[in-house]
């Protein structure tokens, strides 16, 4: 990258962190439940398809609400990232249309927003952790790094959709779409090998199907991704970050005057 | 660029593309593919304007409305890139285009203070140990925790004015925003920015008070339909711009 992309990120962390915290302040401010609303939507989709998939279609997963609640997290941060990011210009043009900063900043801090909002839930994991009686495994300890390459890939889709909902609106409802056919074809609530191989196969092309795999692996079954899935996850989570910044970086000139 | 010059702009030219219709849906890009309208036209906002600015120097831009005052201060910020041209400047750069920017009324004053200096360029723990001067200049000091809700405009307005010059930029570019608050407090704003001259720092306006521009500028810029009409003196170029003003009602 031909600029010093890094270290002004680096330089702003102060702005980018401050947003992000704001954001999630603001959020929970503006609604009667406050702060147990984000945990609402996860739980009652949790309880849903727990009833469903486990009385009704009786499935066999080892630790089922565990492994739940794991997809959803993992899903709901992926989510939540993408979504905040396609609307943080717009949501703060007011901003960025009257002083300068990298406009990856904006980005760059509803991502983390996602993020924050996913550390709450990962606090209520904990306590379903403790009530099930169940010990996390060793690999556990990794989980930290699939989370750094989630939040890359997610930043990348971010910047992309962002950029491009400043000159498209209807890109918005377009992602709203993948993301509700993501959902059911990312292995959140049912296992891959559920499928017929070829299947899961090209359900496994997307980038999210393989670090939900990890996710589950890692937290709940003490088992490690292969190689090829490890190598996999990092190769598709560089190239959509970089598609994402260099799509950015071409049409950043003109954000302002499109906004 | 010499040492002791603070901005220095050369054949800056910036248009702006026009949407009689604008599109603003992938959905309306596709279709236009086989509906050909010629649907925008280039408006040329700023040809080829030179002009520099020395260290402690204060610059008054004046024009009509529409003229392209804003706009030439939006590309010195780096907030809209030019079509050609240069703009060069030495250091911090503070565009106070607009009072309190990204300022939420849900939350407190002096969380507001914060984000307000962070966008600035300040970090976190640099503006929390100035928030007690600002909200002092502020005079703003018993309404620290209260919801910027509550606050009036002229409240606001010092709020955001106290924080912006304790962020304490090299350059400040200053958009028709003089005029806030009471008397006093006007008073005040205009002790501190001749304070900030005095510290050899650079300050470019842009007003339609042409009393404020001769008071207060070392030079004044005229600029007309997007180019420098006159540049210099300000007395002189207040005067010119007086006649021409009253040729045209």
């Amino acid at each position: 990258m031909e600029d010093n992309f890094f270290s002004d990120v680096w330089k702003r962390r102060s702005l980018i962190t401050l947003l992000a915290f704001n954001d999630v302040k603001l959020r929970y401010k503006n609604s009667a439940l406050g702060f147990l609303w984000s945990f609402l939507e996860p739980l009652l989709m949790l309880a849903v398809l727990y009833f469903v998939f486990s009385t009704i279609l009786k499935s066999d997963i080892q630790d089922y609400p565990l492994y739940l609640l794991i997809g959803l997290i993992i899903w709901y941060v992926f989510s939540r990232s993408s979504t905040l990011g396609l609307s943080s210009l717009l949501d703060k043009a007011g901003i960025i249309q009257k002083i300068y900063f990298r406009r990856e900043l904006i980005v760059i801090s509803s991502c983390l927003t996602a993020f924050i909002m996913m550390g709450f839930e990962f606090a209520a994991f904990a306590v379903f952790v403790f009530a099930f009686q169940f010990i996390p495994p060793i690999t556990i300890l990794l989980l930290p790094l699939l989370l750094i390459d989630l939040f890359i890939l997610s930043l990348g889709v971010a910047l992309l959709l962002a950029v491009l909902t400043v000159y498209f609106r209807d890109i918005k409802f377009i992602w709203q779409v993948l993301l509700q056919a993501g959902f059911f074809l990312t292995p959140i609530f049912y296992r891959l090998d559920m499928f017929p191989e070829d299947i899961a196969k090209i359900l496994q092309i997307n980038p999210i199907v393989p670090i939900m795999d990890t996710a589950h692996d890692l937290v709940l079954y003490n088992s490690l991704p292969s190689i090829n899935t490890t190598l996999y996850i990092i190769i598709s989570t560089c190239v959509i970050f970089v598609i994402g910044y260099i799509v950015f970086r071409i049409k950043d000139k003109k954000i302002i005057e499109e906004l | 660029m010499d040492s002791d010059t603070a901005i220095e702009v050369t054949n800056l030219t910036k248009t702006f593309r026009i949407y009689h219709e604008k599109k603003n849906s992938l959905y309306e890009y596709l279709t236009s593919f086989f509906n050909k309208k010629r649907t925008s036209e280039e408006l040329i906002v700023l040809k080829d304007v030179s002009f520099s600015v020395r260290k402690g120097e204060m610059l008054g831009i004046i024009g009509f409305n529409g003229s392209g005052k804003t706009t030439l201060l939006k590309i010195i910020a780096k907030i809209y890139t030019q079509d050609s041209g240069v703009v060069n400047t030495k250091g911090r750069i503070t565009p106070f285009l607009e009072l309190g920017t990204g300022f939420n009324g849900e939350l407190t004053a002096r969380d507001n203070t914060v984000i307000y200096g962070v966008i600035l360029g300040l970090t976190k723990k640099e503006i929390e140990k100035k928030i007690e001067s600002i909200v002092r200049f502020a005079e703003l000091e018993k309404f620290l925790d209260t919801k910027l809700k509550n606050f009036s405009s002229g409240m606001n307005a010092r709020l955001a004015f106290s924080t912006a010059i304790q962020v304490d930029p090299d350059i400040m570019l200053v958009d028709e925003v003089l005029s806030v608050g009471d008397l006093p407090f006007q008073q005040k704003s205009f002790n501190a920015f001749m304070d900030f001259k005095k510290r050899g720092k650079t300050v470019v306006f842009v007003s339609h008070s042409l009393e404020n521009i001769t008071r207060t500028c070392d030079k004044a810029l005229w600029i007309h339909e997007g180019r420098i009409k006159a540049y210099g003196d300000p007395n002189t170029v207040v005067e010119q711009y007086r006649t021409f003003s009253q040729k045209k009602s």
